[in-house]
C-alpha cells in the first residue's frame, strides 16, 4: 500500500514548499513517459495518505497542475494525465462539452440570442489569444 | 457527506484562579486534521479538556459530533477516540487485557487492525503495562483509540517522547485515517515540523486566546521574512502587513504575514532576498506579534 | 451502558482481587485463632477487624484517589460515559468489591459464635452490630472519596473512621442493655439492638446516597 508511490519523496529540510515538489515530481514522471497521458491520478487522499503529507498540500498540488495542463479532474471520476501536447484528448473535448453546455443554459437564462452568444464566445477566443 | 462540523467551538470562556481561556472560537470539518499549536501554558490542554467532557464552559458553547459538551459526552465518546500524554493505563493488566476491554466496549474495533498496531508499534500483547516505557505507553493508548476507528481523534501532545521512528510511523497511521472523508484529527503538538507536514488547519493559541487560524497552505504563504539593503541615508518606507522589522545598519529584516509580489515590487531594488518561512518561525514571529499589539 | 458498566465493575473487581482474596483469607485465619476462645478470641477478632477496616480503607482510596492520581481517571473518563455514571459505577462497583470479603468474614464471624460451644451466643448481637458498623464506616470512607480530591481530607477522614471503632466499641458496651446481655447463652435482640442497628443503616443510606446527588452533578472533573 505504501510502496505504490515511494518513488515520490516529500522533503522537509528541502527548502522548496511541499507542494511544489509533489508537483514536479509528478511533472517528472509525466514527461519522461512513465505516467501517460491518460493514466489515472491517485485520488487526493490516497496520494496524501500514502506521502503522510496534508490533503490540502496535495490538492494546492493537483490543482496548480491542472491550472498548468499537466493533468485533467473530472469531478466525480478523478484526475488523469492530460495529453502532453496540449491538443484536444477524449477528456479535454468532453470538458469542453461539458463548458459549452453550461455557456449554452447561462445564455438562455440571460436571454441572449444565438448570434449575441456567439459574439460573446468571439470575444473570449480573442482575449485568450492576446494572452 | 455529513455536513455537520466535528467540533464547533463559539466564543468558550474558562476561568481559573491564574488563568483564563477567553473567547475561543474553533472549527474542525470532517476529512481534516488541525493542528493545536501554543507555548506551554498557553491553553491547548484546557481546550481539548472542554472538548472532550472533562471541562464546562462558563461561557459559550461547545459542540463535538454535534452534541453538546460537557452534557452529552456519553453518546459524544462513542466515536472518539481521545489520547493525552497524562492519560495511563491500568498497571496490573496486560496490554491484551486493555485490548479486549476496548474491544468489549465499542463496536468499531477492529482486532486484526490493533494486531498489526501491535507489531507495527513494536510492543507486545501480554507485556503489563507497568514495564512499558513512557514512549511504549503513549503508543499503547494510541493504538487502542486508532484501533476503534473513530470519527474524531483528539490527541494532547500524542508524539511527545517518541523516537523518530515512531513518529513516523504514527504519522503514517494518522494520515491513513484521514483515507475517509468523514473522519477527522485534532492534536496538539509542540512539534512544529509534524504540524507543518500533516495539518490541514493550524490554529495558535498563546495566553489563552486563539491568535490565528488559517489554512496550513494559507500560512506558509502569507509569510514571508525580507532581507533589504537600504541605500545610505535612504528612510525605511513605511508599510502595512509588517509584523516586524529589525534593523542593522544598512541592512533591514522585515517579517510579513501578508506577503504578496506587489510588496516586492514596491520595495524595489533594495530587496535582497524573500525567505519563506517555517511553521516555527511563523509561530514565534505571531505570537510575539499579537503579544506586542495585547501590550503584554 | 449497561455492558460498560459491568465491564467496570469487572476490571475494579479484577485489578484488586489479590486485596480481596488477601483479606478473606486474613480474616479467616483470624476468625480460626479467635475460635479458641479466651486471649485466643480478643487476639483473633481484634485482627478479624482490622482486616475488614483495613481492606476497605486501602480499597476506597486505592481504586478511587490512586486512579486520580495515576492518570487512569482520564483513560476511564474518555470512555463512552458521563462523571455521573462514572461516580455511579465506582459506588456500585466498590461497595459491590467491600461486600463480597465483607459478608464472607461476617458470616464466618456469626457461624463462629453460634457454632463454637466455648463462645456464648449472647455475644451474637454485638457481633452483627459490629459488623453493620464496619459496612456503614467503609461507606463514610467511600463517599469521602468520591467528593474530595485533598489527599489530607482523606488522611482525616482515615484517622476519624479509625478512631471511630474504638469510640464504637465504648459505646456498645457502655450500653447496659447490649452489655448485659454479652454472656448470656441465647441471643437477645432487644429494641436497643435494632435502634442501633437502624441508626447503621441510615448512615449507610446518606453516604451512598449522597455521591448521587452531589459527586455526579460535578461538571468540572479535572
Amino acid at each position: 500500500m505504501h510502496s505504490m508511490y515511494s518513488g515520490i519523496n516529500i522533503s522537509q529540510t528541502d527548502a522548496r514548499p511541499m507542494y511544489l515538489q509533489i508537483m514536479e515530481q509528478i511533472r517528472a514522471r509525466v514527461a519522461a513517459g512513465d505516467w501517460p497521458s491518460g493514466k489515472e491520478l491517485p485520488s487526493i487522499r490516497a496520494l496524501a495518505a500514502a506521502l503522510s503529507v496534508s490533503v490540502i498540500t496535495v490538492k494546492r498540488a493537483y490543482l496548480d497542475l491542472e491550472n498548468d495542463g499537466v493533468i485533467v479532474t473530472r469531478h466525480g471520476k478523478g484526475s488523469f494525465v492530460a495529453d502532453i501536447n496540449g491538443l484536444a484528448g477524449e477528456l479535454q473535448e468532453e470538458k469542453l462539452d461539458e463548458h459549452l453546455t453550461a455557456v449554452a443554459a447561462l445564455g438562455q437564462q440571460l436571454g441572449l440570442s444565438e448570434e449575441e452568444l456567439a459574439t460573446r464566445l468571439r470575444r473570449a477566443i480573442r482575449n485568450v489569444d492576446k494572452k | 457527506m455529513t455536513q455537520t462540523k466535528h467540533i464547533e467551538m463559539r466564543n468558550v470562556r474558562k476561568a481559573f484562579r491564574f488563568f483564563t481561556l477567553e473567547d475561543l472560537s474553533l472549527d474542525l470539518e470532517p476529512g481534516q486534521i488541525m493542528g493545536l499549536v501554543g507555548p506551554n501554558g498557553a491553553g491547548k490542554s484546557t481546550t481539548i479538556r472542554l472538548l472532550t467532557g472533562l471541562l464546562a464552559p462558563d461561557a459559550g458553547e461547545v459542540r463535538v459530533l454535534g452534541h453538546v459538551m460537557p452534557d452529552n459526552q456519553a453518546v459524544a465518546k462513542r466515536d472518539i477516540g481521545f489520547v493525552s500524554d497524562e492519560m495511563r493505563l491500568f498497571g496490573h493488566a496486560t496490554l491484551e487485557w486493555h485490548m479486549q476491554f476496548i474491544a468489549s466496549i465499542y463496536a468499531g474495533w477492529d482486532e486484526q487492525y490493533a494486531r498489526t498496531l501491535v507489531k507495527r508499534f513494536n510492543l507486545h500483547a501480554k507485556q503489563n503495562v507497568s514495564g512499558l516505557s513512557s514512549g511504549e505507553h503513549v503508543k499503547a493508548v494510541l493504538l487502542l483509540a486508532l484501533a476503534r476507528r473513530p470519527r474524531l481523534l483528539i490527541l494532547d501532545e500524542p508524539t511527545s517522547g517518541l523516537d523518530p521512528v515512531a513518529r513516523h510511523e504514527l504519522l503514517s497511521e494518522f494520515m491513513d485515517v484521514l483515507r475517509d472523508e468523514d473522519r477527522s484529527i485534532l492534536f496538539s503538538s509542540h512539534n512544529t515540523v509534524d504540524v507543518e507536514r500533516i495539518s490541514d488547519r493550524i490554529a495558535f493559541i498563546d495566553r489563552g486566546r486563539l491568535i490565528d487560524s488559517s489554512d496550513k497552505e494559507d500560512f506558509l504563504e502569507r509569510w514571508r521574512r525580507i532581507q533589504l539593503q537600504l541605500p545610505a541615508g535612504a528612510a525605511m518606507p513605511e508599510l502595512p502587513h509588517v509584523v516586524s522589522r529589525v534593523q542593522d545598519g544598512q541592512f533591514v529584516t522585515l517579517t510579513t504575514n501578508q506577503y504578496s509580489p506587489d510588496l516586492i515590487s514596491f520595495l524595489g531594488a533594495g530587496v535582497r532576498e524573500v525567505q519563506r518561512m517555517s511553521l516555527e518561525e511563523i509561530f514565534v514571529a505571531n505570537v510575539m506579534h499579537h503579544r506586542e499589539l495585547r501590550g503584554s | 451502558m449497561n455492558m460498560l458498566t459491568r465491564k467496570l465493575i469487572a476490571k475494579d473487581f479484577y485489578l484488586n482481587r489479590w486485596l480481596l482474596v488477601g483479606t478473606t483469607v486474613a480474616g479467616l485465619v483470624a476468625l480460626l485463632i479467635a475460635a479458641e476462645g479466651e486471649m485466643r478470641f480478643k487476639i483473633g477478632m481484634i485482627t478479624w477487624l482490622t482486616a475488614i477496616v483495613a481492606f476497605g480503607v486501602v480499597l476506597a482510596t486505592f481504586a478511587i484517589a490512586n486512579e486520580r492520581k495515576e492518570r487512569t481517571l482520564q483513560f476511564v473518563l474518555s470512555l463512552p460515559l458521563s462523571h455521573g455514571d462514572y461516580v455511579r459505577i465506582k459506588v456500585i462497583g466498590l461497595m459491590l468489591c467491600f461486600l463480597a470479603p465483607w459478608a464472607v468474614l461476617s458470616a464466618g464471624a456469626v457461624a463462629l459464635v453460634a457454632i463454637m460451644p466455648n463462645l456464648p451466643d449472647g455475644m451474637l448481637p454485638i457481633i452483627v452490630l459490629l459488623c453493620g458498623f464496619m459496612l456503614a464506616n467503609y461507606a463514610v470512607v467511600l463517599c469521602s472519596a468520591l467528593h474530595t480530591a485533598s489527599e489530607g481530607l482523606m488522611t482525616l477522614v482515615i484517622i476519624v473512621t479509625n478512631m471511630g471503632i474504638t469510640l464504637f466499641m465504648f459505646l456498645i458496651l457502655g450500653l447496659p442493655e447490649l452489655r448485659e446481655q454479652l454472656m448470656a447463652p441465647v441471643p437477645v435482640w432487644n429494641s436497643t439492638f435494632w435502634t442501633v442497628l437502624a441508626v447503621e443503616f441510615a448512615a449507610l443510606l446518606v453516604t451512598m446516597s449522597l455521591p448521587y446527588f452531589v459527586a455526579a452533578r460535578r461538571r468540572d472533573f479535572i
